[in-house]
């Protein structure tokens, strides 16, 4: 079945259902979005009226609420504990101390189960190093800087340590942005 | 309310207890579909919140062997699931039903007079 075959409101909950979902084994996840696809077909027809529709809406209840459902000892909300707070921070600012810091991150976050895998993913590679990554990058390319040249003239390659290409702007803009979007991302996505 | 509270936690639980001999029941003279078990179930007073609910139930005891599911053509639509009892669903719903009417005998008998007639 596709979703533009079926009532809005009814597609969008479908949407919702699968990303409830996704914490699922794969097998399950399957099976319960093709049921309550299946219900949403006989319950709700494409042209219905969108109060008509929630109303059935409604008795189904909320994705989140079927999801528990399948799986009630496994997925116990986490929420954002001592453990998933400094999972965040270690990633964002951990680089700072060594980079030590921002591998407890990684492993903080790994070892919580309030994230799926692709998120984990996400936190992990939206920047490496996190927010030092930048500093870092830019004390390493700077001590390649080679001066040369005679009088009058001093002719200096390598290091950027001033921005002057766009590429160079994106990069930066990335390594700055990368980590605070992770940080936001993973605090969000906390179950 | 304290005394509402109590009331409504422990009718929460009971029909937790209860929501899969009930899908047993429905079973018990003849096979039916998903939807359609969870349309009934839904219209019993009381009985199920949230309907979505029931398809992980349907799916759980499948998995436990109490009831089985063979596809079939609809004619209105795309194949349905429909589910029947297993012998092992047959012997756990008729356990059930002797112990509820064991069970809710003396409950109502209480409730109704104050004391065990």
């Amino acid at each position: 079945m596709t979703t533009t075959t079926m009532h809005p409101l009814a597609a969008k909950y479908l949407r919702r259902l699968e990303r409830e979902a996704r914490r699922l084994p794969r097998g399950e996840r399957r099976e319960l979005v093709e049921e309550i696809a299946a219900h949403l077909s006989e319950a709700i027809d494409p042209d219905m009226l969108d109060a008509d529709a929630l109303t059935v809406l409604d008795r189904l209840g909320a994705p989140e609420d079927i999801v528990q459902a399948e799986r009630p000892e496994t997925l116990e909300p986490h929420g954002l504990g001592l453990q998933q707070w400094a999972a965040i921070l270690l990633l964002a600012f951990g680089g700072f101390l060594f980079f030590v810091g921002w591998f407890a991150g990684v492993l903080l976050l790994w070892t919580s189960r309030a994230w799926t895998v692709r998120e984990k993913l996400i936190g992990t590679l939206v920047v490496p190093g996190g927010l030092a990554t930048l500093p870092a990058a830019l004390v390493i390319t700077s001590s390649t800087t080679v001066c040369s040249g005679g009088v009058g003239q001093v002719h200096c390659t390598g290091g950027p340590s001033t921005i002057h290409t766009i590429a160079d702007f994106v990069l930066v803009a990335f390594l700055v942005l990368g980590p605070i979007f992770s940080a936001v991302y993973l605090t969000k996505r906390a179950r | 309310m304290v005394a509402k509270g109590v009331g409504e936690g422990v009718i929460s639980q009971l029909r937790r207890g209860v929501l899969e001999f009930c899908v047993l029941a429905l079973l018990r003279d003849e096979e039916r579909y998903g939807f359609e078990i969870v349309r009934t179930l839904s219209e019993a007073d009381g009985l199920v919140t949230s309907e979505g609910t029931v398809y992980p139930l349907l799916s759980r005891l499948r998995k436990e062997g109490v009831v089985e599911t063979t596809w079939r053509e609809s004619p209105t639509g795309p194949p349905r699931r429909y589910y029947h009892l297993t012998p092992t669903g047959r012997s756990l719903l008729s356990a059930f039903s002797a112990e509820w009417v064991r069970f809710t005998t003396s409950v109502d008998n209480l409730l109704e007079t104050g004391a065990l007639r």
